[in-house]
Order: structure tokens, then sequence, then C-alpha cells
């Protein structure tokens, strides 16, 4: 009997030594070793950090129509502008050479998940990646937002996306892009962008969220009317 | 006594990494700690991940409980001697197998990516299930007392 009791007193310290290692483990992958938090700033005054705003450009400078889009990633209307009209944009009217397209960062205060979105895709962006990055976060957007941390996933859908996930880990653990990301979202609330997302057409803030053919319209009708002038 | 003992402290070790797993797929764990280039992330974000919005490490936490809870009760002393949390042991840590087969199958053939703490898991659940059947067959080759 005594030899049992011993035996069962050494299978309770081994429960509990698994228990506790486990526990400690799985607490140290979930709090530990965090990278610094992410503080948005004030955007009163000068550019902060001497950064100009400078977003994600597709087409030629030379376009007629410049449309400058300020979006948020954990935004369900930049999620669907983005996974439905977007491809088309960049495939259709960005070649033809009559738009140059902007994207820039406007992640909202209420959005926990989303600065980090935004740096990913920066960082996507540093590798010329940053459609194909911006595409894979919006689309898996349900799957992410209400996460605490969705790192992991944000570097499964860059790894499936083609890119250099070390080079992407180091980016986003050292917040490189983030000053720009403040930058350009504090260009917005100086053109008093309140939502997402917003739209201007060569300067002039579009009512609404246009569909593709919207897009088209507007771009054929700026850019005529360009080449109409010139003509005269 | 002791198979019971070994399949409880096994299982606790299946149910940590489960819920590890878990975890990561609720978004608390920001990333996996992965041998190898990602596998283990890219096996947890895949459609098969989930069966019916559930996550595949939710069964596993689950089945793990299940297997200690079974495992604790067949050590009272009322249950020395009694087959039946062996049998159950057994049986369940058998599905448990198959369910493991599976889901190496799709990683192998269909995902093309191998989850280490997957197959931890499934290391785990074939010892639980060796131990068990193993302490089931010496039972019925031993004379009984």
């Amino acid at each position: 009997m005594a030899e049992a009791g011993r035996s069962l007193k050494s299978f309770y310290l081994l429960l509990g030594g698994i228990a506790v290692v486990g526990i400690a483990l799985i607490l140290h992958a979930a709090f530990g070793g965090k990278a610094p938090p992410i503080v948005m700033a004030e955007c009163g005054g000068p550019p902060l950090g001497g950064v100009a705003p400078r977003g994600v450009v597709e087409g030629a400078d030379s376009a007629p129509v410049r449309i400058d889009e300020y979006a948020d990633f954990e935004c369900p209307a930049c999620a669907r502008f983005a996974v439905l009209t977007m491809p088309d944009v960049l495939q259709r009217l960005v070649p033809t050479g009559k738009l140059r397209w902007q994207f820039l960062d406007f992640p909202l205060s209420q959005h926990a998940n989303s600065p980090l979105a935004h740096i990913t895709a920066a960082c996507g962006a540093a590798q010329g990646k940053f459609w194909e990055m911006s595409y894979a976060i919006y689309q898996h957007q349900d799957d992410w937002f209400a996460d605490k941390d969705p790192e992991g996933k944000f570097l499964s859908y860059a790894r499936a996306a083609g890119l250099d996930v070390d080079s992407l880990k180091a980016c986003i653990a050292q917040r490189r892009p983030w000053p720009q990301i403040e930058a350009n979202r504090c260009s917005g609330e100086r053109l008093h962008v309140d939502g997402t997302p917003t739209f201007f057409v060569n300067g002039r803030a579009l009512a609404g969220i246009p569909a593709y053919d919207d897009i088209a319209r507007i771009v054929d009708s700026v850019a005529g009317a360009r080449t109409a002038g010139a003509r005269r | 006594m002791r198979h019971r003992m070994a399949s409880a402290a096994l299982a606790l070790v299946g149910l940590m990494v489960s819920a590890y797993l878990l975890l990561y797929k609720l978004g608390v764990v920001g990333t996996l700690k992965c041998v190898g280039s990602g596998g283990c992330e890219r096996v947890n974000t895949s459609p098969w991940s989930t069966i019916g919005g559930v996550p595949v490490a939710a069964f596993g936490v689950a089945g793990y409980l299940v297997l200690l809870g079974i495992a604790m009760y067949g050590l009272r002393p009322d249950q020395a001697g009694r087959p039946q949390a062996t049998r159950w042991l057994a049986a369940l840590s058998a599905l448990g197998v198959l369910f493991s087969l599976y889901l190496l199958a799709l990683e192998l053939f269909v995902i093309h990516a191998v989850c280490v703490w997957c197959s931890v898991s499934g290391v785990t659940i074939l010892a639980v299930f060796l131990v068990s059947a193993g302490a089931l067959a010496g039972a019925r080759r031993a004379p009984a007392p």
C-alpha cells in the first residue's frame, strides 16, 4: 500500500509538472517577447517625424485622373471595395494610362487590429507585393478582425501570396512603416476624412463608394475633358 | 494502474498541445512556434482547420479532456482490476488515431505542409492507444487470480 501511495504521489507530481510547464509555455507564446505597442499620435502640427504623406501608387504620374483612396483594413466597406472593385481597376483602368491610383492608410482608432494590418501591408509593399498582401488581408477580414493578435494569420496570408516571410516578420516586429502610415492618416485628417473608404478625384472628394463602372465613367469623362481642353 | 497513469500523462500533454493550437486559431497566440518553414500556420489557417465552423484543435481539446477524465477515473481505488476504463481509453484513442491519420493525409496530399504540433498530437494519441491496448492484451494473457 505504501508503495502504491508513493507511486500515486509521483504520478500527481508528474501531472502537475506537465501542466505547469505546458501552461508556462503557452503563456510565454501568448504574451512573451511582444513587439512594442502601436500608438496612434495626435495629428495636429507639422507632418509627424518629418515624414511626408505618400501612399502606394499604381499608374503613371502623368495620368490625367488621380484618385486617392483613404482606407482602413478593418473596415467592411473597404474590404468589399478592395475585393470586388479594385482588381478590375488595377487590371483594366490603370493600364490605359488615364488613371493614377494612390492607396493611403487611414486606420481608424476604434479598429484594434487595423494598425497591424496596415503595417503588414506596408511591409509587403517593401517587397513589391502591396496589392497581393492587401487583397489577402481584406479577403480574410472576417477571420482576423476579432483576434487578439492576428499576426500569425497575416504571415500565413503573406506566405500564400509568395512574400519572404522572415523579412516581413522583421519589418513588422520593428514597426518600420508606422511613421509613414501615421503621416498618411494625418494627411486624411487634414482633408477632413471622417470615414472609410473615402476617395478624392483630382483632389475633390467623391461622394459614396463607387462601383467599377462609376470609376470607369469618371476616368473617361475627366480624361476626355482634359484631352478636349488640350486640343482647343 | 500504471498504464492509466501513463495514459493520463499523455492525455495532458495532448491537451496542452491542442490548447496551444486552439489559442492560435482563436487569435490569442499571435504566431506559432514551429519547426520548418511555417507549415504549422499554413495548416492551421487552411480551410481544413475547421469542421462545421469549429476549429479542429477544439475537437482535440475536448477529446484529450475526455481521455484525461477517463484515465483519472480509472485510477480510483474501486476501479483497480476493472477493465472498463482501459477499454474506453483504447476505443476512444483508436478513433483519435484514425482522425490523426486523416489529418496527416490532408497535410501531406492536400495542403502540402506539415504541422509539427499536429504530429506531436498524433504521436501522443497513438501512444495512448498503444499503452491501453497493450494493457488490455496483457490482461487477457494473464491468468485470472
